[in-house]
Parts: C-alpha cells; sequence; structure tokens
C-alpha cells in the first residue's frame, strides 16, 4: 500500500484530504453557496453550512464553536471531552426574504429577514478582525468536515450511525441508523455535525462523495462542489497518501499544511497554508519589521507548528526572489495545475 | 400441669410463640391484600381504556414503580430527573392499556432545534415472553420489544438486542395517547399505550399468553437533555397472565411464617412435655 509513512486511519484503504491555501481566499462564500445549493436547500437545513467561511480573528460559524467542546483529550484516543450543542442563535436562525415581493412584484421596501430581527449569523463579524489602524488585520476562513483520522463524533455515536468509510475515509452519517441523539453534534470539536429538525436526523459534509466517485450525470470524477466552485482555486483535494500528489508533499514533506487546531487530536485531514500579511506600518506609513498577524493567533489556531511552516514558506519565497527554483512555491502557485484535484490515483486498487 | 407452669423456659418460648402467632395474625390481612412484589395488576375491563382521561382508569390499581438511572456509556447518563412513575394496566378481550403517569413539571414537546430534546417514555417487553433478557434493551440472543412514545407526537415500535441496536418496526401495532396532567403536586404526562393482546408477528410480544410477562419502564426528560441511553428506568416487573396469579412472594413468606410457628408449637411442646417427664421422674 502507498501509505507506507503516512498515519491514516486503521482499517482505511486511502485518506482524502484537503489543502486550502488561506492568503488566496477573498472570503466571497462561493464556495459557501456551491454547497448549500447542492446539499442543503432541503427542509430542516437551512441553517446549515456544511461549507462555511468565517473572519478571523472572529467567534466563527456556529459563535464561539471553538469553545464548545469535544475531540479527545489526548493523543492516546481513549477519553473524549464531551462538548455541548451549539444553540440556534449561535448558528444563526433560518432568515427569510421576500424576493418573490420585491424583484418580482415591484414592492417598494428593503430587501431584509422578514421574519426575525437577526443578532447573530454566519459570518456575521466579518471584517472586524482585530488590531488598530494602520496595523489592523483579519483573513478569511473556510472551513469543511475535516474527516478526522480519529473523528470523535464517530466515538460519540452510541448507535454507531456515523462511520468513516472504509475506501476513502470519507466519514458519512448513515440516516437509517442515525436517531438523532446528537452526541455526534455535541462531540465533534469542530462542530461540523448539524441536527435537521424537520427528518430528526443529524446531517454532515458528505466530501461529496457521488462527485468523486463520478456518480454525476455526465459520469466523470469532480472535485467537491467548495473546491471546484472557489473562485481562486485555492483548494486542492486528493489523497494524503498518494505520495506523489501536492497533499502529500506540502502536509508531510515540506510541513506547510497544517490542520486546525490539533489540540482537538481528531488528526484532520483538511489542512491549511497559514496566512502571510504584509507587515505592519510605522504611524506615517513606513514599513516596519514586524508581522501583522501576530503568531501567537497563528499558534492558537495552528499549534507551533505554524512557526516551521511559516518560516519555511518565508525561506524558500526568498530563494525564489534571488532567482532559485523551488518546488514548494511552485506547487503554491499552482504553476501544474493538473496536480490540483488528484482524484483517480487509487481508482484501480 | 402445675410442674409444666413453674418450668421457666418453657414458660419463655411459648410466651414468645403466642406473640409470634398474634403478629402474624394481625399481619395476615395486610400482607394477604399486598400485592406481589414487581407486580403489575392488570384489570378486567369491558371499555377501552386508550384515554388517558377516561373515567374507567380510576377503577384500575397503580402500582408505583421506583426508576434510576439506566447505566450507559453516554455522558451525563447518571444525570436524569424522574424519580418514580405510576404504572396501571387494564385489559378487554381484545388489547391491554397501560397507563403511565409520571411527575414533570416542563412540557418539551419539540425536537425542533438543535438543543431541543421531546419527553419520551417507553415499556420493554422481552421478545419471548417466557424470558427475562438484560433489562439495558435486551441482548443478541434474547431480544425485547420497545414501544416508545414521544412529546412530539411520534409513537414507535422497536426492536432491540442490547445498547444502540434499536431497529424501527415499520407497521408499528401499538398507538399512544397523551395528556399533561396533574400528578401529585404538580404538572405531569398521562401516556396511554394500547396493543392487541393477539400478535402473530415475529419479534413481537405475544400477550395473549399463558405466563407472566415481564415488563420495563423508561422515562427520558427532555428539558435535561435525556435521550438514547440517558434515562430513568425500572427493574424488570411483570403482568400477571400466567394461571396461577402467585408466584407471589408475600403469600410464601406468609406460609413460611406460619410453618416455622407450627414447628415451634410442635418443638416446645415437646421439649416441655419431656421435662415434665424429666422432673417427674427425677
Ligand atoms: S471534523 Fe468533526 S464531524 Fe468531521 S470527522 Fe472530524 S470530528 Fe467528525
Ligand atoms: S470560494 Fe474560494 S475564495 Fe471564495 S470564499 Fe470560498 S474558499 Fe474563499
Amino acid at each position: 500500500m502507498a501509505h507506507d509513512d503516512v498515519d491514516i486511519a486503521e482499517g482505511v484503504d486511502h485518506q482524502v484530504a484537503m489543502v486550502m491555501d488561506l492568503n488566496k481566499c477573498i472570503g466571497c462564500q462561493t464556495c459557501t453557496v456551491a454547497c448549500k445549493t447542492l446539499w442543503t436547500e432541503r427542509e430542516g437545513t437551512e441553517y446549515m453550512y456544511w461549507n462555511n467561511v468565517e473572519t478571523r480573528p472572529g467567534k466563527g460559524y456556529p459563535r464561539d464553536w471553538e469553545e464548545k467542546g469535544g475531540g479527545w483529550e489526548s493523543e492516546k484516543h481513549i477519553n473524549r471531552s464531551v462538548g455541548e450543542i451549539p444553540s440556534q442563535q449561535d448558528y444563526g436562525e433560518n432568515w427569510e426574504f421576500d424576493h418573490e415581493g420585491i424583484l418580482k412584484e415591484g414592492e417598494d421596501k428593503a430587501l431584509e429577514p422578514e421574519n426575525t430581527d437577526p443578532e447573530w449569523g454566519p459570518n456575521w463579524d466579518e471584517d472586524q478582525g482585530a488590531g488598530e489602524h494602520p496595523n489592523n488585520y483579519y483573513f478569511y476562513f473556510p472551513r469543511i468536515c475535516n474527516h478526522c483520522t480519529h473523528p470523535s463524533c464517530v466515538e460519540a455515536c452510541p448507535r454507531k450511525a456515523i462511520y468513516k468509510r472504509e475506501e476513502d475515509g470519507v466519514v458519512l452519517v448513515d440516516q437509517e441508523r442515525c436517531r438523532g441523539y446528537r452526541y455526534c453534534v455535541e462531540g465533534c470539536p469542530y462542530k461540523k455535525v448539524y441536527y435537521n429538525a424537520v427528518t430528526k436526523r443529524s446531517e454532515k459534509c458528505v466530501f461529496c462523495y457521488p462527485r468523486i466517485e463520478g456518480e454525476g450525470p455526465d459520469d466523470e470524477v469532480h472535485p467537491p462542489a467548495c473546491a471546484d466552485q472557489c473562485t481562486t482555486q485555492l483548494r486542492l483535494v486528493g489523497y494524503l497518501d498518494d505520495q506523489d500528489g501536492p497533499i502529500y508533499k506540502l502536509v508531510e514533506q515540506y510541513e506547510v499544511a497544517l490542520p486546525l487546531h490539533p489540540e482537538y487530536q481528531t488528526s484532520p485531514n483538511v489542512y491549511y497554508i497559514p496566512p502571510v500579511a504584509p507587515p505592519q506600518h510605522s504611524e506615517d506609513g513606513e514599513t516596519v519589521d514586524v508581522e501583522r498577524i501576530p503568531r501567537s493567533y497563528l499558534e492558537e489556531l495552528f499549534g507551533e507548528q505554524v512557526n516551521d511552516a511559516l518560516d519555511t514558506i518565508e525561506r524558500e519565497r526568498a530563494k525564489v526572489e534571488r532567482g532559485g527554483h523551488s518546488e514548494l512555491m511552485e506547487i503554491l502557485q499552482d504553476k501544474n495545475p493538473a496536480q490540483q484535484y488528484r482524484l483517480e490515483v487509487f481508482a484501480d486498487d | 400441669m402445675s410442674e409444666i407452669v413453674r418450668g421457666r423456659r418453657p414458660l419463655l418460648v411459648a410466651g414468645l410463640l403466642a406473640g409470634l402467632l398474634v403478629a402474624s395474625a394481625a399481619l395476615a390481612p395486610l400482607i394477604a391484600d399486598a400485592r406481589p412484589a414487581r407486580e403489575i395488576p392488570v384489570e378486567d375491563v369491558e371499555e377501552s381504556l386508550a384515554d388517558p382521561g377516561a373515567e374507567g382508569w380510576s377503577d384500575v390499581p397503580a402500582a408505583t414503580v421506583p426508576l434510576a438511572s439506566a447505566p450507559s456509556g453516554v455522558p451525563n447518563a447518571d444525570d436524569t430527573t424522574v424519580r418514580e412513575v405510576e404504572v396501571e394496566a387494564a385489559q378487554t378481550d381484545q388489547r391491554l392499556f397501560v397507563r403511565l403517569r409520571w411527575a414533570d413539571p416542563s412540557d418539551d414537546r419539540s425536537a425542533s432545534s438543535p438543543r431541543a430534546f421531546a419527553d419520551m417514555a417507553a415499556l420493554q417487553f422481552p421478545v419471548n415472553a417466557t424470558t427475562q433478557p438484560a433489562i439495558a434493551m435486551g441482548s443478541a440472543n434474547n431480544l425485547v420489544n420497545v414501544w416508545q412514545w414521544s412529546a412530539t407526537n411520534n409513537t414507535q415500535e422497536l426492536l432491540a438486542g442490547g445498547p444502540g441496536t434499536t431497529t424501527v418496526f415499520q407497521q408499528p401495532e401499538v398507538s399512544t395517547q397523551a395528556a399533561r396532567s396533574t400528578v401529585g403536586e404538580g404538572d405531569g404526562w398521562s401516556v396511554v399505550f394500547t396493543r392487541d393482546l393477539d400478535t402473530s408477528v415475529d419479534n413481537r410480544t405475544q400477550l395473549a399468553a399463558d405466563a407472566d410477562v415481564s415488563v420495563a419502564v423508561g422515562i427520558w426528560n427532555g428539558e435535561n437533555s435525556e435521550r438514547a441511553g440517558q434515562k430513568a428506568v425500572s427493574e424488570w416487573y411483570y403482568f400477571p397472565f400466567g394461571p396461577d396469579d402467585g408466584g407471589a412472594p408475600f403469600q410464601t413468606i406468609l406460609w413460611a411464617v406460619a410453618g416455622v410457628a407450627i414447628a415451634l408449637v410442635i418443638a416446645v411442646t415437646a421439649i416441655s412435655v419431656r421435662r415434665t417427664r424429666e422432673e417427674g421422674e427425677s
């Protein structure tokens, strides 16, 4: 098997993975809408964003999800830390707009939620960020289920209704077995399982498995919709254990693509290239040699690893600036678009 | 005779014995009235008692069944709130009616937001009525049939062979009716479960049986986010469908007391007689 020195879950043949380059996200929410149109326009799913893009620093979606517990107590994966279920207000209500009236019947009123006067919602704190002018900062943060190697959502379910599938490690909720207990919702530290109050079952990102299996009308393999539709094409999709692919190189070889909150111990398979912002400015607009996004904040998100990752990126970039060649920079600049989605490498297994 | 009266020990024993007999005579009517432990009497009725507010329920005796948190691996498993449930049962020729009444001040009928859980109640029966499966949802080779009511207005009939194995019957034969009601001092639920006594479906408990049928109760308080294994449950109780309503432990105790008393009388008499003789001989 190809993954001798790659750590993937026991009993799983290959592990799907995604790398997102945070330096390229413009917060356009095209991914969010692509996902929503494809998966969560059914009754009961209105409030769900399997793919969401939040603004950092910020409270995220659902609000303050990082304070709601879940995950494992240690890397031994024996005891889970019990989490809580976010409230409907933390996710944001399902807003109803009168598109019909305004656009078709020409009603003269503002396009705003008709059913509620919202005080919170997904990406509510957009552009708030942190820091003082002229050194304020923020960045966008797209999130999906991490299809973790040690998924605490799976462990939390007393009915084994949520499982990590053997062929590619995608984590799915079996809608037949689920009885809506929501232990997965509280057990996932990323809060990426959602309760559908109409079907009385939990749902989550399916990594667009019918697309990666080529089960669509054109019988072709497609990357997940969020990646496919991304305006800046910042997502790489493939298998972590595909050692010839860019994901393996970024995660395992260069160690510049990092899991979010590794201390939750679920071993995510979505990885991020940490953001590098322009340096700070002095009062009179001079560039000073201080990083705009404090390392301490990035360490909160990605752990201490982020320091080595940023140093490596910096070093490789400098190399290119001096006229040298850097495989890492080529990958990050998508010099070889054919490598971006490598979903058929194990097709003959 | 005078010798016997003089003998002090026989006198003492005889005194104790008399006391015991008087005591058991006094207790006898009480004990005879008391139900055997863990029996839930089933009253014969003419009319349907499907409505929890039906007049007829006032004539049906209630068993107060204590509840405790079920042993379970789910988080907060020992945090349950309902301590007891009143169980009443009645049958017509065709159907069994079981009414559960328990105190629960908060009326949780909806599971329609991420944090909302509805109140629920369940009755558990062994699929094979003559056995007594593991109390926690049975086991792989000794299944249980569960009738589950949810305040979302949903009734399900389930089959389980151990925790986490629940499957739903596609055509439930159980129906329920529920109402908020005064239970004890405050508000609570009154829920009637009803099903035909006779069933011909596999994995469904046959109630038209000539044997006692075990039954256990489970209650979930939605307000406390109780669901799955976080629930208050009873031990196994039984409906006395058997030919001999006994098996009755209290009657057995009564007969045992009487037996011991008789044996003691004989023994004391024998000893006294022997003593008297010995004293006479000396
Ligand atoms: S991110 Fe959450 S839902 Fe997704 S696999 Fe990991 S623990 Fe489970
Ligand atoms: S589509 Fe791409 S650029 Fe736009 S928000 Fe999503 S991840 Fe960011």
